[in-house]
């Protein structure tokens, strides 16, 4: 490109071509993003992924159904729990086992403290992109919590492995779910305080609002589901619309972007949604803890789980966006084939777009804002 | 819900030639020809009863004799979904089997029509920029294929080198074979370099369990 400078001479610039990542903090994982830049504004954004594929559908090729579990929840590592629900919904549906009522429940509350702790992680490495540190350690106390009690439930910290094909495989005891109810109503006055800190922030929101603007038309096109899609105004949650589980007896909002700050579909409506969805969660789980009965918290499933001949899609609304499972069996105690639908994957496929014409440290307010966790992407 | 997409099609694109495909269980897919499919998308997309406005994902599954493409499409507003279904013939073993490319239709098939050439081969004509997406540039063979083999070598380098492995690991299940009086409940997925003289040992270990046990 050729400009002028002030005494009218001419002088050349070129594109500078900036790789982001693979190790790079704001890429919240191993995401390269291969930027040109023309000074501080991007004209051309690449993002490269793979660095942490693992052969997760081909692996389930050749494992039983039940061994699919432990695979499934080291894609999306931070919200393992809403992992394993999906999976072990398609197999169910495939077979038509019936979950036990309480088993549905546990499945509930704890698939919403899942997205609870999910929300959290994403409020305080989001305040971190943008340089503000402490809302990061808040955020991990309460996340801490969450981890604990699913620690004590499931023996993990991370990777739990609890929700199994036709239940759940341990009970929680009467003290725990106390200790729930007792979280949900610290965690409701936190959050309030959490988002008035970082939220209304005047330097948040300069930094947040109009930028990286998703519209309704683009969301459609790329195929965005989850807080981004709501955040973009569309009002379309799969627990409302398209129910599973129990989520028909629970009485919820399902939060949309505004357009408050800026523009409607930008960061900060993104991040507006998922901090109103964590109220949404407590909501959800204070009615279940009403609901909750004694009972059995596994239904009858075969030794040898052998669905019959076909092939199931089943969505499920996951922390960051719609999780899809393709399963196809051939009638054997092996799926045939098992693809995953990850959210992440299609929201990483708007970076190109997104980017362009932005200044460097607005597209990493981007790349925070649509909360890709890397293993999900690659699987 | 299928029926109901494949009576429109029948409708609105002469040359779809939609059916019902006939499962056992879950959702019975929407099976079309392989020329039609853009205009099948178009189709989908634009009519005002139907209107799928998202495509969510791009799923191959590899047969003997075919490969088979699925397109998973979303409405929001009619609250809908729908598995289209495309069988593409497959000739050979290491035969590439080409269909066109919706991207024009959707952004989002972009991205997905490249994981399914990455990891079926399956070429996208008019795909703006048909690259490999999650395995390397210079990767060879599918891996989502069935007839997948984990290839020894890549960039002059051994893949897996049996000897680097969990060597200590393998070391002592062998030892522990050997000890034990029931070597065949010993069982451990490592692979291993196994000098000769181990391997001797142990097979006449076997062998004489294996002729004492017939007496």
């Amino acid at each position: 490109m050729e400009f002028v400078n002030e005494s009218q001479e001419k002088i050349k610039s070129d594109l500078l071509t900036v790789n982001m990542g693979p190790q790079h903090p704001a890429t919240h994982g191993v995401l390269r993003v291969e930027i040109k830049t023309d000074s501080e504004i991007v004209s051309e954004a690449i993002p490269h992924i793979g660095y942490l594929h693992r052969c997760m559908e081909k692996h389930s090729e050749n494992l039983d159904y039940r061994g699919v579990i432990p695979f499934t929840d080291r894609m999306d590592y931070l919200a393992a729990m809403s992992m394993e629900w999906g999976y072990s919904l398609a197999v169910e549906k495939m077979l038509g086992t019936e979950v036990p009522e309480r088993a549905e429940y546990l499945r509930v509350i704890i698939g919403e403290l899942q997205r609870i702790a999910s929300h959290l992680l994403f409020y305080g490495v989001y305040a971190i992109d943008l340089g503000a540190f402490s809302p990061f350690l808040y955020a991990f106390q309460d996340r801490e919590e969450i981890l604990r009690l699913f620690e004590e439930i499931s023996g993990a910290r991370l990777l739990y492995n609890y929700i199994w094909i036709g239940g759940v495989w341990n009970d929680v005891d009467d003290d725990q779910l106390r200790r729930i109810s007792k979280f949900c109503d610290k965690m409701e006055e936190n959050m309030k305080k959490y988002h008035s800190l970082v939220g209304m922030n005047k330097i948040f929101r300069e930094r947040t609002a109009n930028v990286g603007v998703v519209n309704e038309k683009m969301a459609y096109q790329y195929g965005a589901t989850g807080a981004v899609l709501r955040g973009s105004g569309v009002k379309w949650d799969l627990r409302k619309d398209r129910t599973y589980g129990i989520y028909d007896k629970f009485d919820f909002d399902v939060p949309v972007g505004t357009g408050e700050m800026g523009t409607l579909g930008d960061c900060w409506d993104r991040y507006d949604v998922r901090v109103r969805e964590v109220f949404e969660s407590i909501k959800i789980i204070r009615q279940a803890l009403e609901g909750i009965e004694a009972g059995p918290i596994m239904g009858k499933v075969s030794k040898i789980i052998k669905p019959p001949k076909g092939e199931i899609y089943m969505r499920t609304e996951c922390p960051r966006g719609e999780l899809g499972y393709h399963l196809v069996s051939d009638g054997k105690a092996k799926p045939y084939r098992l693809k995953v639908k990850s959210s992440c994957f299609t929201h990483v496929s708007m970076l190109g777009e997104l980017g362009k014409g932005q200044m460097i440290a607005d597209f990493v307010a981007t790349i925070g804002s649509i909360d890709i966790v890397l293993g999900e992407v690659d699987r | 819900m299928s029926s109901e997409v494949v009576d429109f099609l029948n409708r609105e694109v002469s040359a779809a030639g939609a059916k019902l495909m006939e499962v056992e269980a879950g959702d019975a897919p929407v099976v079309v020809e392989a020329a039609a499919i853009k205009d099948v998308c178009f189709a989908l997309r634009d009519s005002s009863e139907l209107s799928f406005e998202a495509l969510q994902v791009i799923s191959g599954v590899d047969y003997d004799e075919s490969i088979e493409v699925n397109y998973m499409l979303a409405s929001f507003s009619k609250n809908k979904e729908v598995i289209i279904k495309v069988i593409l013939p497959k000739d050979s073993k290491d035969a590439v089997p080409e269909i066109e490319s919706v991207c024009d239709v959707w952004k989002a098939a972009d991205f997905q029509e490249r994981e399914t050439y990455d990891m079926l081969g399956v070429k996208f004509n008019n795909h703006p920029d048909l690259r490999r997406i999650l395995c390397p540039d210079d990767w060879e063979g599918y891996p989502l294929r069935k007839d997948y083999e984990v290839q020894d070598t890549y960039l002059d380098m051994e893949v897996n080198p049996a000897h680097k492995i969990n060597q200590g690991d393998f070391d002592f299940m062998t030892k522990a074979k050997l000890d034990s009086s029931e070597p065949k409940k010993i069982t451990g997925s490592w692979k291993g370099h196994v000098s000769t003289e181990v391997a001797d040992a142990l097979k006449r270990k076997m062998d004489s369990l294996k002729s004492a046990k017939s007496e």
